[in-house]
């Protein structure tokens, strides 16, 4: 019970904080997959805000343990963030 | 027929005429081997995040067209011997989006 309400307070503290490679484990933007589900935005490599998110301050892809992200859209987000770095976007 | 993505990087140093003629050459490659050509969107130049051949910057150009192999094979070996490009990629999509733009292009500016 004491966890899940400490998870809850850094989530707010941190909401507009960008996540880290060395995130803890309790820093988490949410459980469920983002990229996932009805609403969930398109993943391309030429949507350079998204990429944005999921790769940190020195340019190295987020683990998906720290973002959250399904292993399928994990896949295929790290091949649209290399398509990007090969035309210097990113 | 297949759906495909090509964005090119040309050199900064070209002028206007140049650019519009690199553009007309694989727009004509591309029609002589059986492909056909849905969009084109001029990015226009653009800051590399990384330099790339002592370059800082470059034209950006978005084409999407359908074709098949024969034609990425044709357009991949001009490009790889033309000195006016840097970069290119070729993305195969499963259809095309033409309405999303990501970019600001020449023509959506003057609107």
């Amino acid at each position: 019970m004491k966890k899940v309400k400490n998870f809850r307070k850094s989530k707010k503290n941190n909401k507009h904080s960008k996540l880290s490679l060395f995130q803890k484990g309790d820093l988490k933007f949410s459980r469920s997959c983002p990229l996932s589900g009805k609403n969930a935005p398109v993943i391309d490599y030429k949507d350079i805000k998204l990429l944005k998110k999921y790769i940190s301050e020195s340019g190295r892809i987020l683990p998906s343990r720290v973002t959250s992200v399904s292993l399928k859209k994990q896949k295929e987000l790290s091949r649209s963030i290399k398509r990007a770095r090969l035309l210097a976007l990113l | 027929m297949n759906c495909y993505e090509h964005t090119l990087i040309a050199r900064q140093d070209l002028q206007e005429d140049q650019v519009k003629k690199l553009i007309e050459k694989y727009e004509n490659i591309i029609k002589t081997n059986s492909g056909k050509i849905l969009k084109i969107e001029d990015w226009g130049l653009k800051n590399f995040s990384n330099i790339i051949k002592k370059n800082k910057k470059g034209f950006y150009f978005h084409l999407k067209f359908e074709g098949i192999g024969k034609t990425i094979e044709e357009l991949e070996k001009a490009e790889n011997i033309d000195q006016l490009l840097i970069r290119y990629l070729t993305v195969r999509v499963k259809s095309h989006d033409l309405k999303k733009e990501y970019f600001e292009t020449k023509d959506s500016k003057e609107k």
